[in-house]
């Protein structure tokens, strides 16, 4: 006669700490999660390791000497956050740009916004297994590093717009540098497609795996690509135009499968939009100055103002209170990789323990930025 | 018949993929053979912030007022001035910037009142201890004379 199973053998499940130190969670975030065999049952997203009280911080610096933070958050997007910052302040005090200087600003957004997109294509593959992606990513990467280097200094942890413009103007040699990344990106979109994109064990290992479907990334509030690749057209630059946005003709690429497969070409497409706004910013580059009358110390009025722009990861925003000193009474920032990060408790349970890896980073989040 | 075709067509994706790759054989390295090259530093470089020599005087123009003091968020720069003589203007004496506390900013040579900081094209800062991160601007500025 056979002895009945413990109750405890029976249900094998068992946990797993994917992180802190992962290789593929690109930062300090820990993934606690439930198992069954392969599959995952549960998954719970730990943050926080990498908290450095950005916000609180600013609360003990004048408005101006928040700006080297605003980059270090998400550090591959960090002129956008630059951006966003300036503008919200820009906004509350009334302080007008001049038009040279909202266009150089959204080159280099755009830029910025490819750079990350291209970081993340070649450190995305290297999570799945495909090492090559990753050196031609990289090659074309630092030609943008290179030329906002020429203009802004730094190569990752921008601390460029300033209060009513940018730090520095541009000059003839870098708009014929980015000119020739143009067409030399384009040019290599073709090698992406054919290295990766049709590349049929990258096609297996991302269709229809961590499908994240519209109501999902909505409830989340999920932003960005993620957003997008689930059917949702919104985009903060044609929703709440900002800056000089509206001049240009571009598309919002949308996917509809919600899948890992969906979010990578949105980025690929969103790449190729990007290097359209940068070619008409180009095209139609004002003369005049490069940054306008703005006080040495901000004093916005008193009262509150909420800023969005959109970053590489999704909708970025501002909140300020000001009580009309020149520090801020209270900074809030909204980034997105917090909502994308935690529609994966509602993607991962179900799915494989192997396609983790290919479903968080597909998400592309910033673990500072989580923290900040 | 579907399943042959799905490898045909997989095998052929892997093999123009290799060909990509195969094709890069042919070009040179894209990389700087950095200690045997060096690269020349962009206009805009930031490195750490040293002071401006001025043809008309000589020397740097620094009055010690103290902004970049103020406006450094990470409160990294320490200047004392003192008057050559009574109601002479106040000259810098001492200029130091602890570079391992330095973010880069630039708030310090935007807000300068005479213009006398600019980023240095210095790139090589890694140090074995602490205290080499800080840099004596003052004597910089001799050095370089």
């Amino acid at each position: 006669m056979a002895t009945p199973l413990p109750e405890s053998v029976i249900e094998q499940t068992y946990y797993l700490n994917m992180g802190p130190q992962h290789p593929s969670t690109h930062g300090v975030l820990r993934l606690f999660l439930k198992l069954d065999g392969e599959y995952i049952i549960e998954a719970d997203p730990v943050v926080g390791y990498g908290h450095r009280g950005h916000e609180k911080m600013a609360e003990s610096h004048f408005y101006e000497q928040f700006l080297p933070n605003t980059s270090r958050m998400d550090y591959l997007s960090g002129l956008i956050y630059n951006h966003g910052y300036v503008a919200a302040l820009e906004k509350m005090a009334g302080i007008e740009v001049p038009p040279r200087a909202e266009y150089i600003r959204v080159i280099c957004a755009e830029l910025n916004r490819v750079c990350s997109h291209l970081l993340w294509f070649g450190t995305y593959l290297l999570d799945l297994g495909g090492i090559t992606p990753f050196l031609y990513a990289f090659d074309d990467r630092e030609q943008i590093m290179d030329a906002l280097d020429r203009i802004t200094g730094s190569r990752l942890t921008y601390c460029y717009c300033r209060v009513g413009g940018v730090a520095r103007d541009v000059d003839a040699e870098f708009v014929r540098a980015i000119r020739a990344f143009i067409e030399r990106l384009r040019s290599r979109f073709e090698d992406y497609h054919t290295l990766v994109t049709k590349n049929v064990i990258f096609i297996h290992r991302t269709r229809g795996v961590g499908v994240i479907d519209r109501d999902t990334a909505l409830r989340f509030g999920c932003s960005g690509p993620v957003l997008r690749a689930s059917g949702v057209p919104y985009d903060i630059r044609r929703a709440e135009p900002y800056s000089v946005y509206p001049r240009f003709e571009f598309d919002i690429p949308t996917g509809t499968a919600g899948d890992v497969l969906a979010r990578y070409t949105v980025r690929l497409q969103e790449m190729e939009q990007s290097l359209r706004i940068v070619e008409q910013a180009l095209e139609g580059l004002p003369e005049g100055p490069f940054k306008g009358r703005a006080p040495r110390k901000v004093h916005p009025p008193k009262g509150d103002c909420y800023f969005a722009v959109e970053s590489a990861r999704g909708a970025l925003g501002y909140y300020i209170v000001s009580d009309g000193t020149c520090y801020p009474y209270r900074l809030k920032v909204r980034v997105p990789s917090f909502g994308n990060l935690q529609v994966l408790t509602e993607v991962l349970p179900g799915t494989l323990v192997a396609d983790t890896v290919a479903i968080l980073g597909s998400v592309d989040i910033v673990v500072p930025e989580v923290d900040r | 018949m579907g399943l042959v075709r799905e490898v045909i067509l997989g095998s052929w994706s892997l093999i123009t993929g290799m060909g990509v790759t195969i094709r890069r054989y042919g070009r040179r390295a894209i990389t700087t053979q950095y200690p045997r090259k060096r690269l020349e530093m962009s206009p805009g470089y930031r490195g750490h912030i040293e002071l401006v020599r001025f043809e008309e005087l000589g020397s740097h123009n620094c009055v010690a007022c103290g902004t970049c003091v103020r406006f450094c968020p990470t409160h990294v720069i320490k200047v004392q001035g003192e008057k050559p003589r009574a109601r002479a203007p106040k000259r810098a004496t001492l200029y130091f910037i602890d570079f391992s506390h330095c973010s880069l900013c630039g708030l310090c040579v935007a807000n300068c009142p005479t213009r006398t900081l600019k980023f240095s094209t210095e790139y090589e800062m890694a140090h074995a201890c602490r205290w080499e991160g800080v840099v004596d601007l003052m004597q910089r500025l001799e050095e370089s004379a």
